[in-house]
């Protein structure tokens, strides 16, 4: 038995294409014969990309960010659940025995294959420590020699991060609770 | 044998069987840490309560006989009550350490509470005992003192294993400690069986620490080839290569056990120690049909032939090359290098022998019946050497003095799995073969005592390598299949995609 049906005659599909062409129609005049206002950015809805930019909401699930601990170190500890989740196998971590005892296991390098990614964000949501996360940047292009496997470099110093994103989870806190 | 009723099952058991052991035999679960078959009753972990019929009270049976006609249950409602608080008493202290804990995946603590326990707080946002953390024991093992369930397993193997006497739990109640005493670190030769028997992340092997996540890797059954005992392991790898070994029981050869320096066999397997290709002279890479041409050349052209074997291959392999060299080029020089001489009945009385190679019995045997086999010592210069060097390059002391002897001859074939850097210099050595590491073959291993032991491929590591029997084939020019053992698909896929949302 075929799943697909044949296309019965009726129009029920027009309704909704008229009313977004009226949309779109709409749209194209404003555009055409107003000029853009700076405080509504909303009003005007072309933007000239690439000189301006829009704005996603901070819970966009764009690229990734590792965030890090008060000290400025990542916060990550390399216990591979991200990449155990991960369905594109993107997600590839060297760990290494740390010199600090209680921090004991850090990764030495943590890459993501951003071209693989699928941008699921299961990463995120394995993570016992708030370690990684998922951004509102979204622009991935580079030419052709640019790197798509993200390093720790990338993820979690980029200059857009200003420093690092700190993480909710402390472990120094909870050492000091007794916990 | 006895008649016993274990959760409804009736089975017999031998006499002297203990309660717990029947619980095994019938197939039913049942909680437990301290109590371990080779080692003495502790009774300490208060996990394996049983309802006995006839018996007011609940009763742990790991301490318990079986006796005639006995009944015994871990279904009822108390003794599930029972388990459930005596697990949280476990977990009351424990540390939220699983993310950085090298045993998650294979924890006790872990599996029993799923399977026993009640729920419990992801938080564990209790206040706890602290203790020391990363403590360095010896030079195989690290301990963390907050994630140990006390089971005393690892002190008992000690005390009644090694008698060695290293470990000891110190302090009382809540603050005990396993530790060792001042000034003598668990540094016996078989101190990463306390990593094994370790039902939880307590005590970790160094040497596997961090390298990866026991969920990554998967495992194949084969032997140790670190000395002449051969004992059972089970072989951890994935497409990497090979990450530890663990010990398998067999009563006639090992036991429960395996020493330390065998733990390190695997990493003569692994591509960083091997020979990947085929090499010429000065180690210049050539193809495999072009080794196989200069090969045939250098044995055809020669008067004199002669090979070097080591007790390091299998019985198979002996097999075919002794017969190629005695039947097919009519050489009666076959010579046994003896990687660790007048070292055959050295015996630390537990398991680990001075003899380094696992098959010398077998060697020695098929040369026998062939009435050939002579010591390397009495090699003299040939027009073309074969030697089949050895593939644990560890514990071989007189490599240099061999190589010298060998390279007198005019022309030498080296085939060997490991990567021997000083061959690349010599002259003399106009051609380098790679050969399979025994976890990549199928064959036969004697033992010291006689047992024959076979090996399956496991996982292949080297494509391009050979095992004895196929390079005998190819130098006659006939057809070899290869088995290639564990295969991981060429696109990657994640396979624990499929086990999402199962415990
Ligand atoms: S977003 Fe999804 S696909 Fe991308 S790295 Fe995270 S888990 Fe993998
Ligand atoms: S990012 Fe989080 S889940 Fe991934 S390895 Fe680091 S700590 Fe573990
Ligand atoms: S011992 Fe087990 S429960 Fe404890 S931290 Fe390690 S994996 Fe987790
Ligand atoms: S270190 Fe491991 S084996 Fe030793 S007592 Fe603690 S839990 Fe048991
Ligand atoms: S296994 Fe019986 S008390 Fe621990």
């Amino acid at each position: 038995m075929s799943l697909v049906k044949k296309q019965s005659d009726d129009l029920w599909y027009m309704p909704a294409i008229l009313s977004g062409m009226r949309f779109t129609f709409k749209t194209m005049l404003k555009n055409l014969f107003t000029r853009p206002d700076p405080k509504d950015k909303l009003a005007h809805r072309t933007y000239n990309y690439p000189e301006e930019k829009y704005e996603y909401s901070p819970r966009f699930k764009g690229n990734h960010i590792l965030t890090v601990k008060k000290d400025g170190s990542l916060r990550c500890t390399a216990c591979m659940l991200c990449a155990t989740y991960c369905p594109a196998s993107c997600i590839k971590i060297i760990a290494s025995e740390s010199d600090d005892k209680a921090v004991e296991k850090f990764p030495i390098s943590y890459e993501i294959n951003i071209l693989r990614c699928v941008f699921c964000g299961f990463c995120e949501e394995a993570c016992p420590v708030d370690a990684i996360r998922m951004g509102p940047e979204w622009q991935t292009p580079g030419l052709a020699a640019e790197n798509f496997d993200y390093d720790i470099k990338k993820l979690a110093y980029r200059a857009q991060l200003e420093g690092g994103i700190p993480s909710r989870v402390d472990d120094v806190e909870r050492h000091e609770a007794g916990i | 044998m006895l008649k016993c009723k274990i959760n409804d099952k009736e089975i017999e058991v031998p006499e002297g069987t203990k309660l717990i052991e029947a619980f095994k035999l019938a197939d039913q679960d049942i909680a437990h840490y301290c109590y371990h078959s080779a080692l003495s009753v502790a009774g300490c972990c208060r996990l394996c309560m049983v309802d006995i019929e006839g018996n007011p009270r609940p009763q742990i049976a790991c301490n318990t006989m079986v006796s005639e006609g006995m009944s015994a249950t871990n279904q009822s409602d108390s003794i599930k009550e029972t388990v459930k608080w005596g697990l949280d008493f476990h977990l009351i202290n424990h540390p939220l350490d699983c993310p950085v804990c090298d045993q998650a995946g294979e924890c006790e603590l872990q599996n029993q509470y799923m399977k026993f326990g009640s729920g419990y707080d992801s938080e564990m946002a209790e206040k706890k005992v602290k203790k020391n953390k990363v403590v360095d024991l010896g030079k195989e093992v690290v301990l963390d003192s907050e994630r140990c369930v006390l089971c005393s397993r690892c002190v008992r193997f000690t005390s009644e294993i090694t008698r060695t006497n290293e470990l000891g739990i110190f302090n009382r109640g809540d603050r005990s400690e396993v530790g060792t005493f001042k000034g003598k670190p668990l540094n016996n030769n078989y101190s990463v069986n306390t990593v094994d028997i370790c039902p939880v992340g307590a005590l970790t092997s160094k040497d596997f620490r961090f390298n990866q996540r026991v969920w990554y890797l998967k495992n194949k059954k084969s032997i140790c080839t670190g000395c002449s005992t051969g004992c059972n392991v089970k072989a951890y790898f994935n497409e990497d290569g090979y990450f530890r070994f663990k010990p398998v029981v067999n009563q006639e050869i090992n036991g429960y056990w395996m020493c330390d320096e065998g733990r390190k066999v695997y990493k003569s397997t692994n591509k960083e120690n091997r020979l990947m290709g085929y090499e010429l002279q000065y180690g210049d890479a050539c193809s495999k049909e072009e080794a196989f041409k200069v090969a045939q050349d250098l044995i055809s052209s020669a008067v004199t032939t002669a090979l070097v074997v080591t007790g390091q291959q299998s019985n198979e392999e002996y097999e075919s090359i002794i017969s190629y060299f005695k039947e097919t080029l009519n050489s009666e020089q076959i010579y046994h290098w003896h990687t660790t001489p007048g070292k055959e009945d050295e015996f630390d009385g537990l398991l680990m022998r001075g003899d380094k190679n696992p098959n010398t019995k077998g060697l020695q045997k098929i040369l026998s019946e062939k009435g050939l086999g002579k010591d390397v010592s009495e090699l003299s210069s040939v027009d073309t050497l074969v030697v089949v060097g050895p593939e644990n390059m560890t514990h071989v002391k007189d490599l240099k003095a061999q190589l010298e002897k060998f390279i007198q001859s005019q022309n030498v074939i080296w085939l060997g799995s490991a990567l021997v850097e000083e061959l690349k210099e010599m002259a003399h050595v106009k051609l380098q073969m790679p050969l399979r590491t025994y976890l990549e073959k199928t064959g036969t291993f004697t033992n010291h005592a006689g047992q024959d032991q076979k090996v399956t491929v496991v996982k292949t590591v080297n494509k391009q390598a050979l095992a004895l029997t196929d390079w005998v084939q190819l130098m006659q020019n006939q057809e070899v299949q290869q088995d290639q053992g564990v295969k991981f698909p060429k696109v990657k896929t994640n396979f624990f995609m499929d086990d999402r949302g199962t415990v």
